[in-house]
Order: C-alpha cells, then sequence, then structure tokens
C-alpha cells in the first residue's frame, strides 16, 4: 500500500482574468462584458529573458511565468519533477497551423506553430529552463487533467516525502475553442455582465482562461502554505452519488461538516448544468459559508487550478476576499478547514480539502 | 520491487497498419511484412511524395470492427476502441468488471484528422451538417471519455498527452495507481490515426524520409509516420490471485525522465534515455545485464537514433543485448507507439523471439553498434526493455518481465 | 531593374526580424556579419527551419537537406549572396 506522507503546497501562482499574479486580495475585481474572460498578465520581460520571449505564444508566457512564480514563493529553485494538465492546450497555435496547412495547400510551412501547439509543449519548456531531467508528464483529461496531474505527484509524494514537484494547470480562451463548443450551449448567448454571472439563472457560462502552479512537497517547510488533506474525482454522479461520495470523502479524511469554516463552489453560471452542484449547497453544505469564483475568472477545464489556488491562499493568509463570498455577509472567522467542490460541465467533479497545518 | 505487490499484464490488444489484432501482427512480424505504402484514404497533397503505415481500413469498416455506436466517434477513437475491446476481451474482463476499471489513454492528436476536413464548416456557426458531432472532438481528452462510455468504464478516465512517450507514460501512470490502491485494474494505452496536421507538423521538421525508414543504420534520414492503437491490461496482484487468473508478463518498472535539452531534438550523449532506462531497472530490481531484448524507439532519425544508441551503449556498455527498432513495420504510431511496441514487447517474451530491424546495413559510425538483423527464434526472453522519446524531452522506458 | 546586394541584405534583415520575432533581441551593433547562430544573436535549429522556409517562400530556393543550412545562415552576407548567387532568374 501507499506511504503516509502528508502533502504541503509549499508555493503557488496563479494568473488570471483578475490581478493575480501579485496577490489575492481579489479588490476591485474586473468586469467584463463580452462574455470572454482573458489574463490580466504581469510584465513578462520581468520574468523571461528577451531571448525566450520572442519563441513564445501568449499562454506559454503565461504558463511559463506562473511557474517562475510559483517558485520563487516556494524557495525551490530545482524541482525534481514537473507536472502539466490542460484540456484544450494551445488551441490557437493549432488553429494558426491548420490555416496555414489550408491556405498554402499543404506546402512551404514553417514548424513553430506545430511545436507549440503541442500539449506538452509547457512542461518541455519549464523543464528546458530550470534544466530538470526529473519526471514530466502532461495530462490533457479535459475537466480532470488537474486531478490527474494531482493524483500523479500525490502518489509519488506519499512514498517519497522529500520530492518537491511542480504542478501547473493552465487553459486559453480563443476564439477557435468558443466556435467548437459553442453548438453544445457551453456559453451564454446573451451578453453579460461577468460580475454578474450568478444573477442570470440562464444555459451557458462565460469562456475564461488562466494558468495557476502548485510546489507540492512531503516536507512542511517555512513557505508551507497549506496542507492539501484529500483529492477525489468523480466522473458524471448523479445528485446522490454526488451527496454520498462527499460524505464519504470527509469521512476518509476524519472530518465531519462541522468543522468545515469554508466551501468554495465551481458553480459555473449554467442554471442546467450547476443543478447537482445547487442540490449539494442546499442539502448537505447548506450551513458552511460559500465562496464562488467563476465570476472573476470564467469556465474553463482547469478552473479548479484557481480555486485551489484561491482556497490555499486563504488558508495561509486567514483572510477571505470580499469579492467570493455569497452572501457577503456569511465571511468565517478563524479559517482551519477548507473544501472546494468544483466542476466542468456537470461531468467532471473534484473534491479538495486543505488544511491549516500545525506550525 | 514493490512493497506493494506486482502489477500484472493479464491482456492487450493491438491494431496497427500490419493486423488488425495481436495474432495478425505477430504473423506481420514473422513473416517481416511491413505496413509501409502509399497512403490512399487519407487526402493529403503529399499522397505524392510521401508514404507511410496507413491502415487499410476506412472509417465506415473501423466501425463496424470496433462496434461503435452513436455519434463523434473519430478515426483515432475507433482505432482505440477496436484494440480496446480486444484487450477486454483478452483479460476477461466482464461488464462489473469494467465498472470498477480505470481506463488511461493517450494521444497527440485526437480528433485533428476531422477538425481539419471540416475546418471552415465547424468554424462558421451558421453552418450545420454532419460535420457537427467532430466540432469538440478534437482534443485528446474526448476520445478518452468516449472510449470509457462505449466498453463501460466510469471509475477512473484519464487522458495524457507527452507526444510519443505518451502510451507509455499511460502505462506507467495506471501501474502506479494500481500499487497506490486507487485501481485494482487500468486499462492503459493510446490512439493514434493519421492526420494532414502531423504529416505537414513533421515535414516541416523536416524530419520524414520519403524512402522505407532505416533505424540505426549510417544512411537514415527520417521517419515514416503510421497509425494505430494498443492497450495493456494491468490487474493488481491481489487481484489476480483472488481471481486465480493466469497473468501473461509483469509490467516490473518503469522510468520517466527529461533530457532537458531542445523541444524537438534529443541530447547527443543520450542523458534521457539512459535515465529513463536507468530508472525502469532500478525500479523492478533488475539489472542491465539481465535485459535479453532492448524494443528501441529507433524513430530512424539522425538525432533520435544517435542519442538513444550513445544511451543504449552508455547503459549496457560490451554487453548490448539483441534489440531493435519495430518502426519500420508499423511507421512511428506517435503517442501510441509506446503501447504497441510494450504489446510487441510481451510478444518476444511470451513467443521468445526476436524480430529483424529492417532497412539495417551499416551501423552509425559514432556508436558502431547492430541491431538483430534476422528473425531470432527460440530465445530465452525474461526481461524487455521498451523505449519511447517524445518532444518536449519527454523520455520513458518500461520493463516488461517474465512472470 | 534586379535587385543589388545591398538591397538584398537590408530586405533579409527586416524578413528576419518578422519572422524570427527579433525586434527586441536585435544587439545594437548587428550588421551583416553577426553571427546569427551560437554566439551573436544566438538561433537555434527552430530558426534554421524558419530560414529554410523563407529561402523558399521569398527567393524560390528549396534546400533539400537542412544541413546545407548551416553554411548558408552564418550571416545575413552569407545569406544574400548565396540568394543572390541561386535564385531562380524572374
Amino acid at each position: 500500500m501507499q506511504g503516509k506522507a502528508h502533502i504541503y503546497i509549499n508555493g503557488t501562482a496563479c494568473i488570471s482574468p483578475q490581478r493575480t499574479f501579485d496577490g489575492f486580495a481579489l479588490n476591485d475585481p474586473v468586469n467584463y462584458t463580452s462574455n470572454v474572460l482573458t489574463c490580466v498578465t504581469p510584465d513578462f520581460k520581468a520574468y523571461l529573458p528577451a531571448a525566450q520571449l520572442r519563441r513564445l505564444g501568449r499562454m506559454l508566457r503565461v504558463g511559463l511565468t506562473t511557474s517562475i512564480i510559483c517558485l520563487r514563493n516556494s524557495g525551490v529553485t530545482a524541482p525534481d519533477g514537473i507536472i502539466t494538465a490542460t484540456g484544450y492546450g494551445f488551441l490557437e497555435d493549432t488553429e494558426r497551423f491548420l490555416r496555414e496547412i489550408i491556405e498554402r495547400k499543404e506546402r512551404q510551412l514553417t514548424p513553430t506553430h506545430f511545436m507549440q501547439g503541442t500539449y506538452n509543449a509547457l512542461a518541455g519548456i519549464v523543464g528546458l529552463s530550470l534544466h530538470c531531467t526529473g519526471y514530466n508528464n502532461t495530462y490533457v483529461s479535459k475537466g480532470y487533467a488537474l486531478g490527474s496531474a494531482l493524483d500523479d505527484a500525490i502518489i509519488q509524494i506519499r512514498d517519497a516525502a522529500e520530492l518537491n514537484l511542480l504542478v501547473g494547470a493552465y487553459d486559453e480562451a480563443v476564439s477557435v475553442q468558443y466556435k467548437s463548443v459553442a453548438r453544445d450551449g457551453h456559453f451564454k448567448k446573451e451578453q453579460i455582465d461577468s460580475l454578474k454571472l450568478f444573477e442570470h439563472q440562464t444555459q451557458g457560462s462565460l469562456q475564461g482562461e488562466g494558468a495557476a502552479f502548485f510546489l507540492l512537497s512531503g516536507i512542511q517547510t517555512a513557505q508551507t502554505i497549506c496542507r492539501l488533506t484529500g483529492h477525489y474525482g468523480l466522473f458524471q454522479p448523479s445528485a446522490d452519488e454526488l451527496k454520498n461520495e462527499l460524505e464519504s470523502f470527509l469521512s476518509s479524511h476524519n472530518t465531519s461538516l462541522a468543522e468545515l469554516d469554508l466551501w468554495i463552489a465551481g458553480f459555473s453560471g449554467d442554471v442546467d448544468r450547476d443543478q447537482n452542484l445547487r442540490a449539494l449547497a442546499e442539502g448537505t453544505l447548506s450551513s458552511i459559508p460559500q465562496a464562488r469564483f467563476k465570476h472573476l475568472t470564467g469556465e474553463y477545464c482547469t478552473a479548479d487550478g484557481f480555486a485551489l489556488w484561491l482556497g490555499a491562499n486563504i488558508v495561509k493568509s486567514q483572510s477571505v476576499p470580499a469579492s467570493i463570498m455569497t452572501p457577503p455577509s456569511r465571511t468565517p472567522g478563524r479559517i482551519k478547514k477548507v473544501l472546494i467542490v468544483n466542476h466542468y460541465l456537470d461531468r467532471n467533479y473534484n473534491f479538495f480539502l486543505l488544511d491549516r497545518p500545525k506550525s | 520491487m514493490s512493497k506493494s505487490g506486482r502489477v500484472f499484464i493479464t491482456g492487450y490488444g493491438i491494431i496497427t497498419s500490419i493486423g488488425k489484432n495481436a495474432e495478425e501482427n505477430l504473423q506481420s512480424l514473422v513473416d517481416q511484412r511491413h505496413g509501409y505504402g502509399d497512403i490512399d484514404i487519407l487526402k493529403t497533397a503529399h499522397s505524392h511524395d510521401l508514404r507511410c503505415c496507413e491502415i487499410k481500413i476506412t472509417d465506415e469498416e473501423l466501425r463496424r470492427l470496433s462496434g461503435g455506436t452513436g455519434s463523434g466517434l473519430t478515426r483515432t477513437t475507433l482505432l482505440g476502441l477496436t484494440a480496446l475491446r480486444e484487450a477486454v476481451h483478452h483479460a476477461g474482463l466482464s461488464a462489473q468488471d469494467l465498472t470498477k476499471s480505470g481506463l488511461l489513454s493517450s494521444t497527440t492528436t485526437g480528433g485533428i484528422r476531422e477538425f481539419e476536413h471540416d475546418f471552415f464548416n465547424i468554424l462558421d456557426l451558421e453552418r450545420h451538417g454532419d460535420f457537427e458531432q467532430f466540432a469538440d472532438t478534437a482534443i485528446p481528452g474526448d476520445h478518452s471519455e468516449r472510449l470509457a462510455s462505449q466498453v463501460g468504464i466510469h471509475n477512473y478516465v484519464a487522458t495524457l498527452s507527452t507526444a510519443c512517450s505518451s502510451a507509455a507514460n499511460a502505462i506507467m501512470q495506471g501501474a502506479a495507481l494500481i500499487r497506490s490502491g486507487r485501481l485494482e485494474c487500468a486499462l492503459c494505452g493510446g490512439s493514434e490515426a493519421l492526420s494532414k496536421f502531423t504529416i505537414n507538423g513533421f515535414n516541416a521538421l523536416m524530419i520524414l524520409d520519403n524512402e522505407h525508414c532505416r533505424p540505426f543504420d549510417a544512411t537514415r534520414r527520417g521517419l515514416n509516420l503510421g497509425e494505430g492503437a494498443a492497450y495493456l491490461v494491468l490487474e493488481s496482484e491481489a487481484r489476480v490471485e483472488r481471481l486465480k487468473k493466469k497473468p501473461l508478463a509483469v509490467l516490473a518498472g518503469a522510468g520517466n525522465a527529461n533530457d532537458a535539452y531542445h523541444p524537438t531534438a534529443s541530447s547527443p550523449d543520450g542523458t534521457g534515455a539512459l535515465k529513463a532506462m536507468r530508472l525502469a531497472l532500478s525500479h523492478g530490481g533488475v539489472d542491465a545485464a539481465d535485459v535479453n531484448y532492448v524494443n528501441a524507439h529507433g524513430t530512424a532519425t539522425e538525432n533520435n537514433d544517435l542519442s538513444e544508441g550513445t544511451g543504449l551503449k552508455r547503459l549496457f556498455a560490451d554487453n548490448l543485448p539483441p534489440f531493435n527498432s519495430t518502426k519500420p513495420y508499423t511507421g512511428h504510431t506517435l503517442a501510441a507507439a509506446g503501447s504497441i511496441e510494450a504489446v510487441y514487447s510481451i510478444l518476444a517474451l511470451q513467443h521468445g523471439m526476436v524480430w529483424p530491424s529492417l532497412n539495417f546495413n551499416t551501423p552509425i559510425p559514432e556508436l558502431g553498434i547492430r541491431p538483430v538483423t534476422k528473425l531470432e527464434r527460440n530465445m530465452s526472453i525474461r526481461n524487455v526493455l521498451s523505449n519511447s522519446f517524445g518532444f518536449g524531452g519527454n523520455t520513458s522506458s518500461l520493463l516488461i518481465s517474465a512472470v | 531593374m534586379p535587385q543589388t546586394l545591398d538591397e538584398l541584405k537590408q530586405e533579409l534583415k527586416q524578413e528576419l526580424i518578422k519572422q524570427l520575432n527579433l525586434d527586441e533581441v536585435l544587439p545594437p551593433d548587428f550588421n551583416e556579419n553577426t553571427p546569427l547562430f551560437g554566439e551573436g544573436l544566438g538561433l537555434d535549429s527552430i530558426d534554421s527551419l524558419e530560414l529554410v522556409v523563407l529561402l523558399d517562400r521569398n527567393y524560390g530556393i528549396k534546400l533539400k537537406d537542412p544541413k546545407e543550412g548551416r553554411q548558408i545562415f552564418q550571416s545575413i552576407r552569407t545569406m544574400a549572396e548565396y540568394i543572390h548567387a541561386n535564385r531562380p532568374q524572374a
């Protein structure tokens, strides 16, 4: 059976449609009116040399910069492995290469966009930048991509606590992705203010994007942000299965509902697809202070990365940004345990349980 | 050796340009029959100047062969489904077994073939038609969910994409999930259909050979693309004992490392290759001296074969075991290569055979190593290393051992 | 009037900057003899493939073997001289 090491989040970073690259207060949240939320980015030149920057498309810059900020926060310069997760990868590069293929009738093509469009491009570039010859993997399990990556990291750390693994998740809000899923009603037909997402009880969500990175280890350090006590993924559960699995999950981690100080809910704003989560919110979790985040980020396969970043920082700072509480008056005081329940299209559900470690 | 029991291989399924199941693949290997030829089914401007190892089965025929139902089944999914069903049958898994099993599949292109075919239609939301079933099947994560739905797997579904090492990593992670106790049974592998996207991408990188590829040969000029799918059924030792199954082989070890040298080229000193192979061996508690056969990645690019060959020499010194590349038979099947070649490694073990590495004449001058060049039979094969290396510096190696 | 070698060099410099995103990477003393690969500009093998395509698209010259590029792409000057000598006549 598995070893028993705890899992600590010792570093984290996030670039998102809110200003999150240098803090998590989420004051003055940005409102979007086009139903598409795109990243608020730092000056990349502060993180990446020009020679490297020229090669990289927008999302690769975002991803690579996020990994650098995460490592700086963790104090680890040489992780033992790199695992990335994405749903749609770098679809814009793929689209550009496809257009060239068609327009040039398969002649005189350059390889840059083909290469940058590969799903493991970010993991490769991070590995290259760090000269890391250790473990390197990429998961693309749509709404379970980050979950799969965490499963991998957790198994390794449970067996070897001294490992430092860099885990990152990202997705891009681009037109080609928007169009591929539009017919399936992923996004709202009517244009709304993103910050008012939950006032519109209609179908569809908003298109979002972001990158979040985590430095995971079995060893607690001075940089430790929180403990990742538990994680579990479910595929297309019914409302009953969701309830039962959540109760099993909590009890398997010796946690009662009463001990939860906050839960972060991955409501997407899609009135139909949010049904099962709503049942949970109105049932099992009704008495727990609830936070939401997709009005700040939009919806994408790896949005649980934002939630994990947010939850970890809440535990560390013992404060909850006002912009995420629903309703605002329920902001909890002392925060020891945070639960995250996220779903993607009512297909992939993920539970995360975060704990304040003993200092 | 792992404290938590061994991970057994109890079944496999495969489809390539040299056979639509394991038996046909084996016969082709024994007969030295390869799948390299004209590109007939995929419509590409390169059908005049390039040849591939295309599977001569249309999508409609694949639907019948695989028993796929419903819409949105890309060629990658159909190939995967064909191989997956064979694996399920081979391992004797019931519908009940499947609901508790996990699926870890992999691909680099997913449904890009269908996406490129109807590119303008899909991106014009005013247009409607049959093509709409493929609007959102391009990404790799789609095919696994479809496969899981078609065969009835719900417990655990994950997709990997690490270029040409993908399926090897899928097998490795399936084994890890079993050792950790999360799963007792995992179906692991990959699938890849030919596409204009891939043909043109590799052509732009100038690593395709417009003749039949020559792995490890001094005159090698590049790879040939292929398509196919393969899956292994992995089961925990506890489950195999409980059900009194007869396992076929042991997934004894696996190593994953990164070359960290260049986005698309391997380091000349074979650092990543060596590290991955060493990890697989130490993971399995097997010495290099006890390896009886290496199924090399052997794509026949100048860069890979030199790098991998260097890694092999550093690992084995003067005791290089028999090795080959099976890519002249199947072409480079990208993500699926790791699982297709794992199946070939198991077949080698089961039948005591090593097939010749086709088109080899002259060793690479810097290395002086020679792969197997004629069919070897009656070999005692107890430990096989199977290598898969990909863009992004991803190097993976699997150690498959006799029970 | 056919293009002069100097005009070609200027054109190539602009093309390189555009195709390889070199705007912010050009050293101030960059000139026609600055090594493009290794020391100097530090281009790599992927850039080399881009230049092979540039030769084809813009000047109608097809290189069969990417290794030929090593000599040709040493500097703006060597590129211009090669193109000047090998471009198909209009």
